[in-house]
């Protein structure tokens, strides 16, 4: 599926999350925030975003939301306003990782 | 008959079979009499009312036609007059992938409508394994069941993760209970209760493992966590895979043993609890002697026996209530949870159909994870959208993480505005003004909404 906001147009699976991490830009980030009920990207939410990249490009995998609190020093709470859709709907999908894989 | 040649999958698929057939699945595939009832149950039918391909009858008769051709004698003599058809192309394959892992989410609806005893999921199920069997699946199966597998939980959670993100959550407790007594036991021993929980709790949202904890600390409970086998979901419900589905269940099983707790308590997750409690002694072949249960009827519990007091006059908004299908069809939990949340709220609206009656969140049976039925299943979902929409309620409360996840993008896609959460989530401020009361001597804490906006 194509993925259109403003001038930015990506590729994304049928539940949103981006094929191609590596088409990610700041831009990119803020087209699909637009869908995940997040208007503005503050620094705070840049902080969290970055990290999930960081992790995401080592590892393959998004990491436990135990490490993401820990790293980033947010408590649980911080996160969920930031991302009112969560950390694997919202902050992931962001970042421009795949969709988590389970129950999500 | 045909010369077409028969592809090895499809012949593995087809002796697979043979091993699969019993009573009650054998009975479901000779008993169909085409009343079309059940095009009356099912919220694809519902939704796609033009589309005859989606009537259970419909899907099932993709199953019975090579049932008939290799193990029904009708089928063998009189092949032509009792529509037996056998498979032989992996395009075949992959077309059955797509309606039993597509178009259905094995809710049961038309199972307990078929008047003739038709259980069509069952066998939508065993067609889903023997798939598997041959590798022909959803992508996101193949991975989930890998990690359950290999790693022991769902979401391939590591054993340090798992102690660090429980003791992140004791610390939590603690801190905003104000009381150094309020900790998670991991492997204490001999505990009256051992909870075991979704993985998707410890990776993204461990919100439930405080609350569920700030609720068996207030009760006062003898309870503890394991540090294996705490994984109570299972994707061999899902996959039809009874060998994973008894190695999971198996897991949980034997560690509560080990620690010689006097309960398994399961936290709110509708195919985790039926696979757990209902199917998984069957999968695993083992006698479970320790009792099982929801945490929604240990919470039940306490607030009956006065371990926790609520005053259900703080909460104002109005909400609903909705089944998951494996708990209320394939379990028969759907009072417990009604009465539970008729004691922490004053407007209560009920859903209709409701109980054993209620429609899937349209995101069961494993549906979550497959990307590539995601704009079908949302489409399908507009039954469930209008019945939601029809209550009026501000909040939509279940029993179930994956229903939480299914409603919660129903809700989105069809700009419903209403929030979902699960009857555990409690938090402690009591003055965010959402939540349910819940008061103890000198001390009071809030059961609030989810903060699903």
């Amino acid at each position: 599926m194509i993925f259109e906001w403003e001038d930015i147009k990506i590729e994304v699976d049928e539940d949103g999350f981006m094929q191609e991490p590596d088409q990610w830009n700041e831009r990119v980030a803020l087209a699909l925030a637009s869908t995940e009920g997040v208007s503005e990207l503050t620094d705070e939410h840049w902080k969290l975003v970055n990290y999930l990249r960081e992790y995401y490009q080592k590892f393959g995998i998004a990491p436990m939301i135990r490490k993401l609190c820990k790293e980033t020093g947010f408590p649980l709470k911080k996160v969920y306003e930031l991302f009112p859709s969560g950390p694997a709907k919202g902050a992931c999908k962001v970042a421009g990782l795949a969709k988590p894989t389970g129950c999500v | 008959m045909t010369n077409k040649k028969r592809s090895h999958q499809a012949e593995v698929l087809i002796e697979g079979m043979a091993e699969k057939l019993n009573r009650q699945i054998v009975g479901s595939l000779v008993a169909c009499v085409h009343c079309g009832n059940c095009t009356r149950s099912c919220h694809y039918v519902l939704t796609n009312p033009d589309d005859p391909t989606f009537a259970p009858a419909y899907k099932a008769d993709r199953i019975r036609k090579i049932f008939k051709r290799h193990f029904d004698w009708t089928g063998r003599v009189f092949p032509w007059w009792v529509g037996a058809k056998s498979i032989f192309t992996v395009e075949e394959l992959e077309e059955l992938k797509d309606i039993v892992f597509g178009k259905c989410t094995n809710c049961r609806r038309c199972s307990i409508n078929c008047p003739m005893g038709v259980d069509y999921a069952t066998f939508n199920r065993m067609m889903r394994g023997l798939l598997v069997s041959v590798g022909i699946m959803p992508e996101g199966v193949a991975v989930v069941s890998k990690d359950q597998w290999e790693i022991g939980n769902q979401m391939g959670v590591l054993p340090e993760d798992y102690i660090d993100t429980i003791e992140w959550m004791s610390e939590e407790m603690q801190s905003e209970l104000d009381d150094p007594t309020a900790v998670i036991p991991i492997d204490k021993m001999d505990a009256d209760i051992v909870y075991t929980i979704n993985p998707r709790e410890v990776k993204y949202d461990p919100r439930t493992i405080s609350d569920a904890g700030k609720i068996f600390h207030l009760a006062g409970e003898n309870w503890t966590m394991p540090s294996e086998g705490w994984d109570m979901t299972n994707f061999g419900l899902f996959s039809g895979d009874d060998a994973l589905g008894g190695a999971v269940a198996g897991r949980v099983y034997e560690k509560a043993k080990e620690l010689r707790a006097k309960k398994i308590v399961i936290s709110e997750c509708g195919h985790g609890y039926r696979s757990t409690r209902c199917e998984g002694p069957n999968w695993a072949g083992m006698d479970v002697e320790i009792p099982m249960e929801s945490s929604v009827i240990t919470m039940l519990r306490y607030v009956r026996e006065g371990r926790i007091k609520v005053d259900k006059t703080r909460n104002t908004k109005s909400y609903t209530f909705h089944d998951s299908c494996n708990n209320a069809r394939s379990c028969g939990l759907f009072e417990e949870p009604r009465e539970l949340l008729n004691l922490v709220v004053t407007d209560f609206r009920e859903m209709y159909p409701n109980r054993s009656e209620n429609y899937c969140c349209t995101g069961g049976g494993g549906a979550m994870s497959m990307s590539e039925y995601t704009p079908l299943r949302l489409k399908s979902a507009k039954i469930k959208a209008d019945q939601l929409r029809e209550t009026g309620a501000e909040v939509v409360v279940t029993s179930c993480h994956n229903c939480v996840d299914g409603l919660t993008d129903l809700i989105k896609h069809y700009k419903l505005g209403m929030e979902v959460t699960q009857l555990v989530n409690m938090e402690s401020e009591v003055n965010k003004g959402s939540g349910f009361n819940v008061s103890i001597p000198r001390r009071s804490i809030a059961l609030s909404s989810n903060d699903f906006k």
